[in-house]
């Protein structure tokens, strides 16, 4: 008999590395006609960053995404950069790059002030134009003032900034301090059924809240959640790389090493909580690694909940479930004890 | 069909073969584009202000039709390409490499051993591991020489042809074995490699005030990334000294930085384009063959490229790492928890890789998003004779997380409390203390399992 249940897992997951310095630097460039280009040491990895990196510049310089063109990875021309790990591009990369916007806004700002008879504090930049702040009919469009700043002021638009996020180094006795300068947050919970005479689970949703602060690109937020459900997936119930008697490993193929296929796939309920960290770019912290973390948790818990089957051993194969099933004593693995 | 090919002799008139001519000419009409050539884009990439728009992604684009440039889309003029022979023994001395026959083959340009590499040792946090194994073999997915040759297959069985000599160690292959360090994987060193300790309060105070104490050993397996994607760079050595290297690295300021160290040579004759990467997950965040690459070019004045073969995207790149994990919690009978100790070991397998970084990151998460005054988290790392673990999506939470959670539902069920109401108990609050007594800030967990709870209807069908 098939039977279903439901589990769920919760997590935290902190942004950029331990500790140790993981800085970012960028530099960015408004051209003559009011456009950008944005120049990073990142590397794409298939997540989207450059898009995000480039809705930062260009909510900086208060233009559209489309109006920034991203340059990136190559150490002869581009700034250094930690790289894309430890779900820290949005985070890290993103403070120095909207650092970098601020500086070339600031030129575009001290080259509009005399054009607009106002101070450049007075400024803003907003949907393609120099404007000054509370008297939007009194601007510039942002091209006009790119040109002038570069073909008669001589002070061409651009800026150049790094980041580093502060933290505080561990006592390693006690291990106290201050790792990292954020974390986020999140929820997924699992709905499975379970077949009592085989074993096998089969995944069939997954409720997923996660925290993001600002989600910069919301698309490419429930892409990394989706994405990382995925492989959640994959080492709750399927992937484990397996080793003979002589440490070669016995499935080092996609024939025998299995993970989800879209077949595989539950359907997903995606959420993003609402939430703003004053110490990210426009309130933003990361997504990527934290999508993969309460999964296993969430499909174990449901198993339990389905057939009273505990998992302690990853992945929860059909042969391991069904041996749970058969021998619901499990007094070997789990001890309960009363307080002494 | 062949009837209808004229074929010119020497009678032919100079109209005939003029018509001859027109006749085998490549079709006149063009191959049409490869792609559409209208752009279409989103309304959303041209809106202001662009923080909060859901916008398309310009390599999206080119990744749907199919238009995307991946290093094994890459071609250069004279290009050779590189094999690794693997030593398929985990642990072993070497006593000999013979690579006279592969490099007698017709079409084996270069054949590269350890030796010749100016620092054979690379790694993020420990230099423990070579570009290619010269003494000793840590598992078996070592790389103990490469090939360059006119095509891959003429490389591949040029490994073949490379005779190695070995004089087999005794192997550990056991984390808790390993503990022991009867048998250690890199002599004279421990294999405790790296260990992290969190401590706060007072456990025993903490014990003492619980109701109920739950103890349970967890553990995990091992992982690949599996990226679409494997491994790939293509070296340029220049006739100025500079060497080009476009990889599939995710990391390529530091990379470029281990690469000067391994080839000895100021960073600033280095240069390394990132190429589109087909996935990472981690598993791309260190330098792998790079280094021989750009020797092998340097040998044979010509562009040298590699891709891993899915095989060796298993065995010779990074893995997840395996944990055990013991948990033991001390809960009032209303669910506070009031006690925790946390004991990881992780199977790092032969090289340092990210292991001190996951090591570091699971221990500081293990005891889960709540309030837990009284806490020791105790991690541990073992070098293993087997494929090397290192960074990967979560950096040890995913395996943590698999534990913790586990355990509060073992108590809400013991407990008689519902799940949902255990975590949201315990959960973080604004402000609250992390386990190294860091002050939280923007801390929506409870948030998170309120959404989570009402998109799936957690309460409608009563727990």
């Amino acid at each position: 008999m098939k039977k279903r249940g439901k589990g769920m897992g919760c997590m935290w997951y902190p942004i950029g590395f331990t500790v140790m310095a993981n800085p970012s630097a960028a530099t960015v460039k408004v051209n003559e006609d009011g456009t950008a280009t944005l120049i990073t040491g990142t590397v794409e990895t298939g997540q989207g960053s450059l898009t995000v990196l480039g809705q930062i510049a260009a909510e900086e310089l208060g233009i559209s995404t489309d109006d920034v063109h991203v340059v990136s990875a190559d150490t002869d021309a581009t700034p250094m950069d930690t790289g894309a790990i430890a779900s820290r591009t949005t985070y890290v990369t993103g403070n120095a790059i909207q650092l970098a916007a601020e500086k070339a806004k600031n030129i575009l700002f001290d080259v509009a002030a005399p054009m607009l008879g106002v101070r450049p504090d007075q400024l803003e930049a907003k949907d393609r134009r120099i404007q000054v702040k509370g008297f939007p009919q009194s601007c510039l469009p942002i091209g006009e003032v790119a040109a002038h700043a570069q073909n008669g002021a001589g002070t061409p638009a651009l800026g150049s900034a790094s980041y580093n996020p502060p933290t505080v180094a561990m006592d390693p006795e006690t291990g106290q301090g201050k790792p990292f300068s954020t974390y986020v947050y999140a929820t997924q919970i699992a709905e499975v059924e379970v077949d009592e005479e085989t074993g096998e689970v089969e995944v069939l949703r997954i409720a997923a809240a996660h925290d993001c602060g600002t989600a910069i690109n919301p698309m490419l937020v429930e892409g990394q959640i989706q994405g990382g459900i995925s492989m959640g997936v994959g080492m709750a119930i399927q992937e484990e790389m397996l080793f003979d008697d002589e440490g070669r490993q016995i499935n080092p193929n996609l024939t025998n090493y299995i993970m989800p296929t879209s077949l595989d796939m539950p359907d997903l309920e995606v959420d993003i909580v609402e939430n703003f960290d004053p110490t990210g770019p426009f309130g933003a912290k990361g997504v990527g690694e934290p999508t993969a973390v309460a999964t296993s948790a969430a499909i174990c818990n449901a198993i339990y909940d389905a057939v009273g089957a505990r998992i302690y051993n990853l992945p929860a194969t059909a042969e391991k479930v069904l041996a749970a099933i058969k021998s619901k004593d499990h007094s070997d693995r789990q001890k309960y004890l009363p307080a002494g | 069909m062949t009837d209808d090919v004229k074929v010119a002799d020497k009678t032919d008139s100079l109209t005939d073969l003029k018509e001859t001519d027109e006749d085998l000419r490549l079709p006149s009409v063009v191959e049409p584009a490869h792609f559409p050539v209208e752009t279409i884009d989103t309304e959303a990439r041209h809106q202001t202000p662009a923080v909060g728009q859901r916008a398309t992604r310009p390599d999206g684009r080119l990744h749907g039709l199919g238009q995307t440039k991946y290093i094994d889309d890459i071609t250069f003029p004279n290009m050779l390409f590189a094999k690794m022979k693997r030593a398929g023994i985990s642990s072993a001395l070497i006593k000999s490499i013979d690579t006279s026959e592969a490099e007698a083959m017709p079409g084996v340009a270069a054949v590269l051993t350890g030796r010749e590499i100016p620092v054979n040792s690379y790694g993020p946090s420990y230099q423990d591991q070579p570009v290619l194994a010269d003494e000793r073999v840590f598992h078996a997915g070592d790389p103990v020489a490469a090939v360059a040759a006119v095509t891959e297959q003429i490389a591949e069985e040029a490994c073949e042809r490379i005779k190695v000599e070995y004089e087999p160690l005794e192997p550990v292959y056991d984390p808790v074995e390993a503990m022991k360090d009867e048998i250690r994987v890199h002599p004279p060193h421990s294999n405790i490699y790296a260990t992290k300790r969190i401590k706060k309060g007072d456990l025993e105070k903490g014990f003492a005030e619980a109701d109920h104490i739950f103890e349970g050993v967890y553990s995990t397996q091992m992982i690949e990334h599996v990226p679409l994607e494997p491994h790939a760079s293509i070296a340029q050595w220049d006739p100025n000294g500079r060497v080009t290297l476009w990889s599939s690295l995710g990391r390529i300021t530091l990379g470029r930085a281990d690469i000067a160290r391994t080839l000895d040579m100021p960073i600033n004759k280095i240069r390394i384009v990132g190429t589109i990467v087909g996935g990472n997950f981690g598993g791309k965040n260190e330098i792998t063959t790079e280094p021989a690459l750009a020797l092998l070019s340097r040998k044979t004045g010509r562009p040298v490229k590699m891709v891993y073969t899915r095989e060796e995207e298993f065995i010779a790149s990074t893995t997840r790492h395996p944990f055990i994990m013991e948990y033991k919690t001390g809960v009032t009978k209303d669910g506070m928890i009031t006690a925790r100790k946390v004991r990881l070991v992780l199977d790092g397998g032969a090289y340092c890789s990210w292991s001190e970084t996951t090591l570091g990151k699971a221990c500081i998460l293990s005891a889960g998003p709540y309030n837990i005054e009284n806490l020791l988290a105790e991690a541990y790392c073992m070098y293993t004779n087997k494929t090397m673990a290192g960074a990967m999506r979560g950096f040890g939470a995913p395996q943590v997380c698999f534990a913790y959670e586990s355990q509060m539902d073992e108590i809400a069920h013991k407990l008689g409390i519902d799940p949902l109401e255990l975590r949201m108990k315990n959960a973080f609050h604004e402000g609250s203390a992390s386990p190294t007594g860091q002050v939280l800030q923007s801390v929506v967990v409870k948030d998170s399992l309120e959404k989570a709870a009402e998109r799936f209807g957690w309460k409608e069908d009563g727990q």
